[in-house]
């Protein structure tokens, strides 16, 4: 059994990734949000400062990333294409609408909500699927 | 503990999760679009895994200490019609951007500079919310917060055990499918 192969599929990666969540959960008594999290950037900090809290995991998540990207040669700066840039912000505004109407991001519903059977969770999650495809409808045929 | 010290740690823990999340290529608005493609194997394979560890060591944690356990999420309005809404709104705008969160969060980190513009984008978006809608909507506000075992009176293990081994069962068929 070559370990160093198997430390590569996503299955394991992921399942690693899970475990943390939990460790997390059980060392900080925190869990991770996705969306709240970024109302610091609009100085909104939360009760106890929970926002921030939330932001700075955020932040950890981009330094792992490139920490992730870097080690494996994946890393590659890239620049936006300026065809690309209203898109872009269009549907970072879409996001920020979302995450902040009633907070339920990919992160909130499926990696920490759904699991802890959080109700909105799953309300949230219906309503990214069938958000995404309409999206998805609209792009392929333009496509 | 200190709010200094918790703030360390939990970068540490993002560190670890960006890490993972980088390694395993995990998006979930590239999932979505997989699944509409009729190529969602890969994206369900991974959440089944996410979702049966998760739900099992979230489920055990409340037996660990009284603080931790099952609890609701993301329900500042509670459970209801504002969910459906926020998700749709969240769902079309990952598509159209081709991340979610994490996907973003992640693209960020391997250098992907679009993504950055999408990142700060979500200040228009969160401060239309916030300060202009905000106020409009709070009379309609169910602000109830709910677990899937209180809405069904069914005790958490129960509920948490058929999801798992759903998701379980899901899974191996799913693989059981790929090897075939």
């Amino acid at each position: 059994m070559d370990i160093r192969k198997i430390s590569k599929k996503p299955v394991v990666l992921v399942g690693c990734f899970a475990v943390l969540n939990v460790v997390m959960y059980l060392t900080i008594h925190r869990f991770w949000i996705g969306g709240s999290s970024f109302l610091p950037l609009i100085g909104i900090t939360g009760p106890g400062n929970k926002f921030l809290f939330a932001f700075i995991v955020n932040l950890g998540v981009i330094a792992g990333a490139f920490l992730g990207a870097f080690t494996s040669g994946e890393f590659r700066l890239r620049w936006p294409k300026r065809i690309n840039i209203p898109k872009a912000i269009l549907g970072g505004t879409l996001i920020g609408i979302g995450i902040t109407l009633a907070p339920g991001t990919c992160t909130t519903a499926f990696v920490t909500g759904m699991p802890m059977l959080s109700v909105s969770s799953f309300l949230s999650g219906a309503g990214i699927f069938i958000g995404a495809y309409i999206m998805f409808t609209i792009i392929w045929r333009r496509i | 503990m200190n709010f200094f010290i918790l703030c360390l740690l939990g970068g540490c823990f993002g560190i670890g999760l960006g890490y993972f999340v980088q390694r395993a290529g995990l998006c979930f608005a590239h999932g979505l679009a997989e699944i509409f493609m009729g190529k969602g194997k890969r994206i369900c394979r991974l959440f089944s895994v996410i979702f049966i560890i998760t739900a099992v060591g979230f489920l055990i944690s409340g037996y660990i200490s009284p603080d931790l356990g099952l609890k609701p999420i993301g329900q500042i309005r509670g459970s209801g019609f504002y969910n459906l809404l926020s998700g749709i709104i969240f769902g079309a705008g990952i598509l159209l951007n081709g991340g979610c969160i994490l996907g973003t969060l992640r693209q960020i980190g391997e250098g992907n500079m679009l993504f950055l513009v999408i990142f700060f984008s979500f200040i228009p978006g969160m401060a239309l919310t916030v300060y202009l809608l905000n106020p409009l909507l709070e009379s309609g506000y169910n602000i109830q917060k709910l677990i899937l075992p209180g809405l069904l009176g069914v005790p958490a293990p129960w509920v948490t055990g058929v999801l798992a081994l759903g998701a379980v069962l899901w899974l191996a068929t799913i693989l059981r499918r790929k090897r075939g």
